[in-house]
């Protein structure tokens, strides 16, 4: 049962920082989310992910601490902006009413309830021709804070026609409290323009979150997305790209390594509407201990999209006997000449490449280690600048406990 | 340097060596010939410690330390070195990483210590140009996409970076032509040293014509049924296995 008494209050003194133009759309956002709820296991598209029993718990209001506790990851020639527990630094005001179209989310409930606490995330416009003097590092921490706090985000990134951005997503969260997570993005690619997109998902372990991108690319342009999963309690990912022009192109690209009784559940509904696109889905998972990772994807071709170019690849490693993942690479084709293939496989990792490295006198654990990586790296390295990509190994290794040398492996 | 005494080993419920005796000093190289199913590439992965197999009996000892009581990890920084018949795939993990970590895992086992960058570079490029390999090869993923024949050259590499006390190179010389065979020749024979032994396991007479052994072992139904000189390897390629073994039965 949802506790609407909780998301009502927290409603209630969210609302007295809005702007008063703003309360009544987000309060029929609220309305709205009340009725529908949480997904659950009724529905197809969540059958390995409930999130209805976590309506009964306590929540609250987004926090207005705005200043990060404790030194905040850089990369070297990026610009970084950091939020704090959902805050803009430069204490931007609130994002104004909230558009949530039904029927275009993975969940209406969930766009609904982000519609009625989201603030202002990324809001990265550009002119036609413009680009980004250096890639944006969007960093959005999450500080310790009471139980059941919540963090809502709207971001958009609107390229205009041959634009080019290069824009890195990085949620960190620390501290262990249950705590509410959602972002929105809405990605507007123009004719010929490029966005290149890493998203770094490194939430603790208390967060439920959801991560929905929906993207409109048009024709020449190209979104080329790079996600990697290191962190977080139940996570789940929605990309909903949709090709609509001639010569759009599409790359989809994701590592999940979920530990402990981490629960990742990464979707993709990529849909050709127009001829001559080429998407990519390339993910890769690598569980360990009770971990449970889902990969959901489909690829529509529409009417029409003929010379349509799609390939979706799943490949998944189980690190130990407790850890389950689930993959289903989908195909819908309403277009008779298109070339779409699918494929998905599991292993564990190999005794005979163990041995190899064995006999040359790695030790077992860093031959383990440098194998695990050796499987992430197809993802990882297209992670730039070389200190980010680092970064994130570093981090991998150390949620896999070992402690081989980051630097043997630059 | 490598004493192999009344070794008996299986996998599953398969006997396939049967109380194997084999001596090679230091300074040796000695070639262990046999047919199909003799047990020659088992011996080679049990001096490796591969776990495919379980030793029964008997002992092997590595300038006097018992080799069957050590990880393959510890055997390598002993001095052992293995060149697979089959090496190993592994995308992912370039050739540098893989030799960089291989070499100072050693090192460090050894209480040696590692090796600066720029020096570990100098010593793998040397190596690298010594077996005619093109550099570029150092950032590829470890035997990854390689032909057979770049492969063994691969360990053949591999071995002079780790430049091993005890070399047992496993039908090595198969698939190779014969460029890439003398290559392979030199770069055993570069290493070659009073403090070295190298234990060939071959089919053939070819690889021998190049590295010339001290003694040559025939190795059939698990254990070594005739030794002698390097004339061995000639009258077996001339007159088979056949009339060894009608020789033991009679």
């Amino acid at each position: 049962m949802l506790n609407r008494d909780a998301y009502e209050s927290a409603f209630a003194r969210f609302s007295e920082t809005l702007p008063a133009a703003t309360i009544a759309p987000r309060r029929a956002a609220l309305q709205r989310f009340l009725d529908t709820g949480l997904p659950g296991k009724g529905l197809e598209a969540w059958k390995y992910t409930d999130l209805s029993p976590l309506g009964a718990e306590a929540v609250a209001a987004p926090s207005v601490r705005g200043r990060p506790e404790t030194p905040l990851p850089q990369f070297p020639g990026m610009h970084t902006r950091c939020w704090v527990n959902g805050r803009a630094p430069d204490g931007d005001a609130q994002a104004g009413p909230v558009e949530t179209p039904s029927g275009e989310h993975a969940h209406d409930g969930l766009a609904d309830l982000n519609a009625a606490f989201a603030l202002r995330g990324i809001d990265l416009r550009l002119d036609d021709g413009a680009s980004l003097d250096a890639p944006l590092h969007a960093l959005f921490v999450t500080e310790p804070q009471g139980d059941g706090e919540m963090v809502h985000l709207r971001h958009r990134i609107a390229l205009g026609e041959g634009a080019r951005a290069t824009v890195v997503v990085h949620e960190l969260g620390r501290g262990d409290a249950p705590r509410w997570s959602t972002h929105l993005l809405d990605i507007e690619l123009a004719r010929g323009a490029r966005l290149r997109l890493v998203r770094l998902q490194d939430e603790s372990a208390g967060t439920r979150g959801w991560f929905e991108a929906r993207a409109a690319v048009h024709g020449d342009a190209s979104l080329d997305v790079t996600q990697v999963d290191l962190g977080g309690g139940i996570v789940r990912n929605d990309w909903r790209p949709r090709l609509l022009g001639p010569g759009a192109d599409v790359v989809l690209r994701g590592l999940m390594a979920p530990v402990g009784r981490t629960h990742v559940d990464s979707q993709f509904l990529t849909e050709h509407a127009a001829a001559h696109g080429r998407s990519r889905q390339w993910f890769r998972g690598l569980a360990w201990d009770r971990a449970q990772g889902i990969f959901n994807g489909k690829v529509v071709v529409r009417p029409g999209a003929q010379k349509t170019d799609s390939e979706q690849r799943i490949a998944n490693l189980l690190l130990s006997p407790r850890a389950r993942i689930n993959a289903k690479p989908e195909l819908e084709i309403y277009a008779d000449d298109v070339k779409c293939a699918h494929g998905a496989t599991f292993g564990r990792l190999d005794p005979a490449a163990l041995f190899y490295l064995r006999s040359r006198g790695v030790d077992e654990a860093t031959a383990r280690a440098l194998l695990i990586h050796g499987f992430a790296e197809a993802v990882l390295q297209h992670l730039e600048p070389a200190e980010l990509r680092k970064a994130v190994v570093a981090r991998l290794l150390e949620r896999i406990g070992n402690e081989i040398d980051p630097e043997v492996l630059a | 340097m490598l004493e192999i005494n009344n070794l008996h080993a299986r996998v599953g419920e398969t006997d396939i060596l049967k109380g194997l005796d084999l001596t090679v000093n230091a300074g040796e190289v000695h070639a262990v010939m046999g047919p199909n199913g003799s047990g020659k590439s088992t011996l080679s992965k049990i001096l490796a410690g591969s776990e495919d197999y379980t030793v029964t009996e008997g002992r092997v000892r590595l300038l006097g330390q018992d080799l069957l009581d050590m990880s393959p990890e510890q055997r390598a920084a002993a001095g052992v070195f293995l060149g697979f018949q089959y090496p190993v795939e592994i995308p992912g993990v370039s050739n540098m990483v893989f030799l960089k970590s291989a070499l100072n895992a050693q090192r460090k086992t050894r209480g040696e210590p590692e090796l600066e960058a720029g020096d570990f570079l100098a010593w793998v490029r040397h190596r690298v140009k010594q077996m005619k390999m093109d550099p570029a090869m150092l950032s590829r993923g470890v035997n990854e996409g390689f032909s057979g024949g770049e492969k063994k050259r691969n360990e053949i590499l591999q071995m002079l970076v780790l430049e091993p006390r005890l070399m047992v190179l496993d039908e090595t010389d198969s698939g190779l032509d014969i460029d890439a065979l003398k290559i392979v020749a030199e770069g055993i024979n570069a290493l070659r040293s009073p403090e070295r032994a190298t234990l060939l396991v071959t089919h053939y007479q070819r690889l021998l014509d190049y590295v010339q052994p001290d003694k040559v072992h025939v190795l059939s139904g698990g254990r070594i049924i005739k030794s002698g000189g390097p004339e061995l390897a000639h009258e077996l390629e001339e007159k088979g296995y056949g009339w060894l073994s009608e020789q033991r039965a009679a």
